[in-house]
C-alpha cells in the first residue's frame, strides 16, 4: 500500500480516534505540553529580554546565554532532567519534556525580543524622552510596540519549534503526537501507518499554530500593513 | 538680553562630556526674550544643539544655571518640565506604531487630558501647520517628508506650550519644501507667539526666521548675538564675517525692502511732453528711455531709438512722445518687494531700472545706486 493510503486508512478508522491512547487524547496532550512550554519560556525571557533590552545591556552576554539553548540537544535535556525530575517526585514525561521543551523555547523569544527593543529607531526614543515621557512610558509606549513584529516572531518560532519537538516526550513515557511515531517503530518496517500519522499530525498542528500567528500579527501590527 | 526678564536664562553654563576632554559649551550666558525666534548657528561641533538639548534637560550642565520662564529648571522632575517645552528634531521621530492623530496627541495623553478634548485639539492643530485632516487616522509611514514635519511641528504645540525648540528642523526635506515651511513657520509664529529656540547650520535658515542669532563658536562660545541685520552689518570680529560669508550684501539685501530705499524720479515724461525735452531727460538719465506717468500713474514707457527712427533727419521736433508707442513698463516692485529680489528685477531688464508701484501708485524708481546707497 502506498504511504498515503496507509495514513488514510489509520485516519479513518475511527478507532484510532477514540480511548486513552487515540488521536484525540494525543493531540490534547500535545497542545497541552507545548502550550505550558511556551508559556514558561515567554514569562522567563520577555521581561529579561525587555528590561536588559531597555537598558540596552550586556547584548553579547545574553544573546550568548540564550543561544546555548539552541546549541544543546533537547533529546540531551530530557536525559539530563529526568533523573532529576524522579528524584524530585516529579516523575516521568511530561516535567522532563517541559524542561527540553522550554530550554529550547527561550533563545528565539529571547533574542528577538532583545532585538526589537534594542532597535527601536533612535529618533522614537529621542523625541519620546524630549516631549516628557518617563522611562516606564518609554517602554510601554514606545520600544515595546515598536518591537512588536519582533516579539510575535520570536513567540512563533518558539511554539513551532515545541510542537515539532514535544514528539520526543513520547520517550520518556508522555502520551502525546509522538506516541504514534514510537509505536510505528516497533511494527514490523513495511507497516508505516503510526509513524507516518503521528509525524503528519505533528506537522499539521505546527502549520495551523503557526498560520494563527499570521493572522494575530495582522492584526496587532496595522501599522505594517501600511507601510509604502 | 536682560536675563532676569528672558523667557529662558543661561548663566554660566560649562558642559563637559569627559572630565580631561575641551567643554562642549564654555561659561555661556545668553537671554532669550519672550515670543523672539533666536536662532542657534554655528559651524558642526560648536555646542549649538548640546545647548539647545541642555534647555529641556535631555542634556544635564556640567556647571552654571538655565532658568525656564523664570524658574529654575531642576524646580520639576526633567519629565514634567520637557511636557512644558515643545521639541522638533531633525529626524522628526515620529512614532511609527501610532497613528498622526496619537502622533500629535502625544503630550496631551501624558498630561491626562480626556480623548474628547485631545481630539479637539488635534483638529485645531491640524488645520494650524495646513495638514489635509484625513491624513489623522494614517500612519507616518504614509505620509512624505513635509508632512511629517508638519506633523512633528503640531505634536510639539500640541499642549500649547510656551517654549518650542527646534534642533534642524528642516534640514531633512527638500530646498523647495524647505522654504515653504520656513515661510510657515513665520505665519504660525504670528499666530502663537511662542518663544521659539532653532538650531541650523545654515545661515540663511538663521536670518530669515530668526528675530536674534547668535553664532556659537567651537566650544559653544558665542561670538556675537544681535539681530540679523545687525550682525550683518557689523560682523564682531572676522570668525562672524566668515562664517557669514562673502555674500554677506546679498544676504542683508534679503532683510531689505524696497521701502528701505530712497527712490529716484528718474526719466518720467508725461504724454505731452515734447520729444526733444524726453531726450534730455534720458540722456541726463543714461538711459534711451522715458517712462510715462499721469498723475499718481504709471502708464508705461517709449523708445527713443523709435524717435531715432521715426525722425532720422532730426526733424519732428513738433512731436510729443505720445507719438511713439506706448509699451508696458515690466520691471516693476512694490514697496514690500525684498531688495534681493528687486535687484535680480533690475539686472535682468533692459531699463537698468526698476518703477516702485504701491497698488496703482507710482513712487519713482530705484536703480544699483539706491540699493548700494540702502548697504551703508
Amino acid at each position: 500500500m502506498s504511504a498515503i493510503g496507509d495514513v488514510w486508512s489509520f485516519l479513518t478508522t475511527g478507532s484510532n480516534w477514540t480511548g486513552s491512547s487515540g488521536i484525540w487524547t494525543r493531540s490534547m496532550a500535545h497542545l497541552w505540553i507545548s502550550l505550558v512550554a511556551t508559556t514558561l519560556a515567554a514569562a522567563v525571557s520577555l521581561p529579561a529580554a525587555i528590561w536588559l533590552g531597555h537598558r540596552r545591556l550586556a547584548p553579547v552576554l545574553s544573546v550568548g546565554i540564550a543561544n546555548l539553548g539552541r546549541a544543546i540537544p533537547s533529546f540531551a535535556v530530557i536525559a539530563l532532567v529526568l533523573p532529576i525530575s524522579i528524584s524530585l517526585g516529579f516523575g516521568l514525561g511530561f516535567w522532563p519534556t517541559c524542561v527540553a521543551l522550554v530550554a529550547l523555547g527561550i533563545p528565539p523569544i529571547f533574542t528577538n525580543t532583545y532585538a526589537g527593543i534594542v532597535g527601536t529607531p533612535a529618533d522614537s526614543t529621542e523625541a519620546a524622552r524630549a516631549i516628557g515621557m518617563t522611562e516606564r512610558q518609554l517602554l510601554r509606549r514606545v520600544e515595546i510596540p515598536s518591537a512588536l513584529p519582533f516579539i510575535m516572531t520570536g513567540l512563533r518560532i518558539s511554539t513551532v519549534q515545541i510542537i515539532a519537538t514535544a514528539t520526543l516526550g513520547a520517550l520518556v513515557g508522555y502520551q502525546c503526537l509522538g506516541s504514534f511515531v514510537i509505536e510505528g517503530l516497533a511494527q514490523p518496517s513495511r507497516a508505516r501507518d503510526r509513524l507516518l500519522t503521528g509525524a503528519l499530525l505533528v506537522a499539521a498542528m505546527a502549520m495551523f499554530v503557526d498560520y494563527l500567528f499570521n493572522r494575530a500579527e495582522a492584526r496587532l501590527i496595522p501599522w505594517r500593513r501600511t507601510v509604502r | 538680553m536682560d536675563l532676569d526678564t528672558a523667557a529662558i536664562a543661561l548663566n554660566n553654563v560649562t558642559k563637559r562630556f569627559s572630565e580631561t576632554g575641551p567643554a562642549a559649551v564654555t561659561e555661556l550666558t545668553l537671554g532669550v526674550a519672550e515670543s523672539e525666534i533666536v536662532a542657534f548657528v554655528g559651524p558642526s561641533g560648536c555646542g549649538k544643539t548640546t545647548t539647545l538639548r541642555m534647555i529641556n534637560r535631555l542634556i544635564e550642565p556640567t556647571e552654571g544655571s538655565i532658568k525656564v520662564l523664570g524658574r529654575d529648571q531642576d524646580a520639576l522632575p526633567a519629565h514634567e518640565l520637557r511636557r512644558s517645552i515643545g521639541y522638533v528634531i531633525q529626524q522628526i521621530g515620529l512614532f511609527p506604531h501610532h497613528s498622526i492623530r496619537r502622533n500629535i496627541g502625544a503630550v496631551p495623553e501624558l498630561l491626562g487630558w480626556d480623548r474628547k478634548r485631545i481630539d479637539e485639539r488635534c483638529d485645531e492643530l491640524v488645520e494650524l501647520v495646513s495638514l489635509d485632516p484625513s491624513l489623522l487616522d494614517r500612519y507616518p509611514a504614509e505620509l512624505s517628508g513635509g508632512q511629517q514635519q508638519r506633523v512633528g511641528v503640531a505634536r510639539a504645540l500640541a499642549a500649547d506650550p510656551p517654549i518650542l525648540l527646534m534642533d534642524e528642523p528642516y534640514s531633512a526635506v527638500d530646498p523647495i519644501v524647505r522654504e515653504h515651511l520656513q515661510d510657515e513657520l513665520l505665519t504660525l509664529q504670528e499666530r502663537v507667539h511662542k518663544t521659539i529656540v532653532i538650531v541650523t547650520h545654515d545661515v540663511d535658515e538663521a536670518i530669515r526666521l530668526a528675530d536674534r542669532v547668535a553664532i556659537f563658536n567651537i566650544g559653544g562660545i558665542v561670538e556675537q548675538y544681535d539681530r540679523p541685520a545687525a550682525i550683518l552689518r557689523a560682523p564682531a570680529n572676522q570668525f562672524v564675517a566668515s562664517f557669514l560669508g562673502r555674500e554677506r550684501g546679498l544676504r542683508q539685501l534679503a532683510l531689505l525692502t524696497v521701502n528701505d530705499l530712497t527712490t529716484i524720479a528718474g526719466p518720467t515724461a508725461t504724454l505731452t511732453t515734447p520729444v526733444a525735452s524726453a531726450r534730455q531727460l534720458a540722456a541726463a538719465n543714461r538711459v534711451s528711455w522715458v517712462a510715462i506717468g499721469e498723475g499718481q500713474q504709471l502708464l508705461g514707457w517709449v523708445s527713443l531709438h523709435e524717435a531715432d527712427a521715426r525722425w532720422p533727419d532730426g526733424s519732428g521736433e513738433q512731436a510729443t512722445v505720445a507719438d511713439l508707442t506706448l509699451q508696458d513698463f515690466v520691471a516693476v516692485v512694490r514697496p514690500d518687494t525684498p531688495v534681493r529680489e528687486a535687484l535680480d528685477v533690475i539686472v535682468t531688464s533692459s531699463s537698468q531700472m526698476a518703477a516702485v508701484v504701491d497698488d496703482d501708485t507710482f513712487t519713482g524708481f530705484i536703480t544699483i545706486s539706491q540699493i548700494a546707497g540702502g548697504l551703508d
